[in-house]
């Protein structure tokens, strides 16, 4: 055997080593606390165990079953799918608004609104789930002070307390902090749009209305799926402003598969169901991956 | 001993064959500039040399050491990047002696080095800037000067002209022949220029489809092209082509006669590198210079002018002559290209009759291959 | 011109109004720590008489420094680890011809929409069972692995641009492939690395969930379950709550307006 084919096999040996090598940390790191436990989720979904009983019982498609027949499980996919929702109304909406603004709008001042808009941004959930439960609160809190002021009656069981509202309160919640976020992202797609295409449609006649609706949206349309699907996996996994807010009450009303799994898992001690509830969360998310693959390649 | 020796080097990415079985000798000091259009393995050949590119099979010597699976600072080999490939984030002079920090040189020989190369490319008073401070050309010169301190065996260039300037680019092609000539080592330079090849090479490679067509001489290759690919690569305006058939062989002339022309050419047997019989199918090329204005004896070309380029001290004419019809031109419109050496007042649409001496004619078989070079008055 | 003048009025407003929106719960939020407990029940849109630190003293003592500490700490460490396993990983990942490690970065990027709900229980067993429960090791290894995907994706992207010539240069300079990287291509990678480890930071430095899940000894909690157990503690008391929910709420906003130009930075280019 010829020297030469040796030397290019040690080569590619040392190549594949040192790849290995450089690989391992991320790669275990993510395999031992996001892949294995997705599978332990999966396989622990067939059976029924406890936080405590380290027994695991057999129990087939029981769990989801149980799932399937749960009408709290229901009013929480519900609840997930209004946040989600909501969310793109709210959130790309006002910041789509906001960005366009700020972007050719006006001429003094953008960034003094842009720094006051993202804000809330650097603040964690927890910290504003806080500030607006006092301000939905019904003794101190400045909502019922305001409503009160312009003769309005506020609801007699408190924003929060209300099953009927208190989702929509959440929401207002969310698009406070999350607004700035999707703003500045769709500001960036805005800025990346030459200059040259708005003179260009000026001289063929387009201009206001007419330049954003032929220029401005298609130039954002791939930043805009983007910002869509950022806020629908957002809401999907929304946990903080629920816990903390309502706790998934009053009676469930706002409860979301998040909550809900943490509530069967640790307040319940169900933990082979809450498994059967990750998966179906799971296999919601992975779908909203996928469709945003598929969406982000076509542009 | 050849200073770079390749012998059967084969490259496949996936489906596509790259380099087909190659092989070149390149003598010490020599500049060989490898041309070809783009595709035609060029760069990836260079890239081989440097070892940036792994081979299929096949071997590379450098100075008598079989290279082929060393790693690319072990060859003795430098490269010059078309962009440039100048390290942003370090100086003239660090990017300049970068190679040397790399191999543990003591600094007091590293700054030798740069100030020496500094020198030779006129940038020493530019050592102290970043890269983004330099013009296109400065940088380029930084990039050659990393070249030098190398002190390599062979030097590689990859286009290292195609983003400049055209003034830029007759600069530097002169201050590329000078250095050579300074440094003496052996150069090996990839263009799609045919310009470049012709003013610096001292041996031209010409390249199509992963197999080296010719090599030679610039004077050589244009004069004695091997086949129709090389005889239309070299040259601008290229070289028209026209098309046409045998019409009769005596035992000392051959006649042929033109697609479009009433006219019958006869040229003397003994020019032919090898036999034909009537009727088949040939195809005669006439450089752009190669054409005289006027009536005499040769191919008569009547010509209507339609584009004419007055550069001053030389004339081209792109012109139209009815149903004789150019193949293969560069506008692939038919026309005829040519090339007068002094001023013409000639307009569009103007009548221009042109004479191309039978002399002035060369011929391909229908495999392409040149069955007669012109004889030329040299 | 005057129609021009009209809208441009008009949008002004827009954005003041939202704007004004964003900051009235911020500005409340500092005044309501500087009130009473009184105050706040009579008149709840009213400023404070004086300004009294004693809910300030209050939130303070239910160990706020201790969160702040445990918070730096696991950011610091998470973000180290996020930065420097991805961008070696990304590394290999975008220079490699290889079909397993394709299949490697698919993975990885599946991993992506691994939401942290799903895999909860497991986590907890994993964790529980190695004995890291109410370590601030047990928070710092899944914060780094729920960083990872995310900041491969983004540097892999980066990589992908990375100019390969200053690669092939630095090759024929001499370098190693290690050398490669840590002389040419974290050089040159300051923007790809500010931004990531920015979202990070922030991400980590904000993260409840699993907080809540794996951390419960209170003494190694990170903030945001120190505010919740503000609310705990002061189940009325508003302008105790509200005072803690400054002093850690404060800092970050001033660090962000002195910083913004990153923070923007960072957070803009995630969507390319």
């Amino acid at each position: 055997m010829p020297s030469s084919s040796n030397d290019a096999l040690a080569r590619r040996m040392r190549v594949a080593g040192l790849n290995g090598i450089m690989l391992a940390p991320a790669f275990s790191l993510v395999a031992v606390f996001v892949l294995v436990p997705a599978v332990i989720t999966l396989i622990g979904s067939f059976f029924t165990f406890g936080i405590t009983s380290s027994a695991w019982k057999w129990a087939g498609i029981s769990n989801y079953i149980r799932a399937f027949s749960d009408p709290i499980f229901w009013v929480s996919l519900k609840n997930n799918f209004i946040i989600i929702f909501g969310s793109i109304v709210t959130q790309v909406g006002i910041g789509t608004i906001m960005a366009t603004i700020l972007d050719r709008g006006i001429k003094h001042g953008a960034t003094v609104y842009r720094t006051i808009i993202f804000m809330p941004v650097v603040v964690s959930y927890v910290a504003v789930s806080l500030i607006w439960m006092m301000i939905y609160d019904p003794n101190v809190g400045s909502l019922n002070v305001i409503v009160k002021a312009i003769g309005l009656t506020p609801p007699r069981l408190g924003w929060l307390g209300d099953p009927n509202i208190s989702i929509w309160m959440v929401l207002i919640t969310a698009a406070w902090a999350n607004v700035g976020f999707q703003m500045v992202l769709i500001l960036a797609g805005l800025q990346s749009i030459p200059k040259q295409l708005y003179e260009a449609a000026a001289l063929d006649g387009a201009k206001g209305m007419k330049a954003f609706w032929y220029i401005t949206l298609p130039g954002i349309r791939n930043i805009l799926i983007v910002a869509v699907l950022i806020t629908t996996i957002g809401a999907l996994k929304v946990f903080d402003f629920i816990f903390v807010m309502t706790g998934g009450g009053p009676a469930n009303a706002t409860q979301v598969l998040g909550t809900y799994i943490y509530l069967q898992a640790f307040n319940l001690g169900n933990m082979g169901y809450a498994d059967a509830i990750s998966i179906i969360l799971l296999v919601i998310a992975l779908i909203l991956g996928v469709a945003q693959l598929k969406l982000s390649r076509r542009g | 001993m050849p200073s770079l020796q390749i012998s059967n080097l084969e490259k496949h990415y996936g489906d596509f064959h790259a380099l087909k079985s190659t092989s070149l000798e390149i003598e010490e000091g020599e500049f060989v500039v490898m041309v070809g259009p783009s595709g035609c393995g060029k760069s990836t050949l260079l890239r081989s040399i440097a070892g940036l590119e792994t081979v299929t099979s096949g071997k590379i010597f450098i100075k008598g050491r079989d290279v082929t699976h060393r790693e690319p600072f072990e060859r003795g080999v430098a490269m010059v990047f078309q962009n440039y490939a100048l390290y942003p984030h370090m100086t003239v002079g660090q990017n300049m002696g970068f190679n040397m920090k790399i191999a543990g040189r003591p600094k007091a020989e590293i700054v030798e080095a740069v100030d020496r190369a500094a020198r030779i490319l006129r940038i020493t008073e530019h050592l102290e800037k970043f890269p983004k401070a330099l013009s296109g050309g400065q940088k380029q010169r930084v990039a050659i000067g990393r070249a030098i301190t190398r002190s390599p065996d062979v030097f590689l260039f990859d286009e290292p002209l195609s983003n400049l300037d055209a003034a830029l680019r007759t600069q530097m092609r002169v201050e590329l022949g000078r250095l050579h000539a300074e440094l003496g080592t052996t150069m090996v330079y990839v263009t799609h220029d045919q310009v470049e090849a012709m003013t610096m090479a001292n041996r031209i490679v010409v390249m199509r489809d992963g197999i080296i067509e010719q090599t030679g001489s610039p004077l050589d290759l244009y004069n004695q092209p091997t086949n129709i690919f090389v005889a239309g690569f070299l040259g601008s305006p290229r070289m028209n082509f026209l098309a046409g058939k045998i019409d009769s062989v005596t035992a000392d002339q051959v006649s042929l006669t033109i697609d479009g022309s009433t006219q019958v050419l006869s040229v003397p047997a003994e020019d032919l590198k090898h036999a034909v019989s009537p009727g088949a199918p040939i195809r005669l090329g006439f450089r752009p210079e190669a054409a005289l204005t006027g009536e005499g004896d040769g191919l008569v070309l009547p010509l209507r002018a339609r584009v004419v380029e007055s550069l001053g001290r030389e004339t081209l004419i792109y012109g139209d002559a009815g149903d004789i019809q150019s193949i293969e031109s560069e506008s692939q419109d038919g026309m005829f290209a040519l090339h007068q050496p002094r001023q013409l007042r000639v307009t569009h649409d103007d009548r221009l009759d042109v004479t191309v001496p039978t002399d002035a004619i060369y011929l391909f078989d229908s495999e392409g291959q040149t069955l007669r070079f012109a004889r030329l008055a040299s | 011109m005057k129609r021009f003048r009209i809208v441009s009025v008009g949008l002004h407003l827009v954005v003041s109004l939202w704007s004004l929106f964003v900051l009235l719960p911020v500005i409340w939020m500092v005044l309501a720590g500087f009130r009473t407990r009184a105050e706040i029940f009579t008149d709840p849109l009213g400023l404070p008489r004086s300004f009294s630190f004693d809910a300030f003293e209050r939130a303070w003592n239910t160990g706020i420094a201790g969160f702040i500490v445990n918070s730096i700490f696991v950011t610091l460490i998470s973000v180290a680890i996020i930065i420097l396993v991805s961008s070696i990983a990304a590394y290999v990942l975008a220079r490699t011809e290889s079909r397993v490690l394709k299949i490697l970065y698919i993975l990885i990027v599946a991993s992506f929409a691994v939401p942290s709900q799903s895999v909860l229980v497991p986590l907890y067993q994993i964790i529980s069972a190695a004995g890291l429960l109410n370590s601030l090791f047990a928070i710092i290894l899944p914060y780094a692995a729920y960083g990872i995907p995310f900041t491969i994706v983004l540097f892999y992207a980066f990589f992908l641009e990375f100019p390969r010539e200053l690669e092939e240069a630095a090759r024929l300079d001499g370098c190693s492939r290690l050398q490669v990287i840590t002389r040419v291509v974290v050089p040159l990678s300051g923007s790809a690395i500010a931004s990531a480890a920015i979202f990070q930071a922030v991400f980590i430095w904000n993260e409840f969930l699993l907080a809540l899940l794996l951390l419960t000894d209170s003494r190694i909690k990170t903030l945001p379950l120190g505010m919740l157990n503000l609310r705990g503690q002061f189940s009325s008391d508003w302008p105790a709550v509200m005072a803690g929910v400054s002093i850690v709420t404060l800092p970050m906003l001033i660090l962000f307006i002195l910083a913004q130009r990153y923070f923007v930075r960072s957070l803009a280019g995630l969507g390319k």
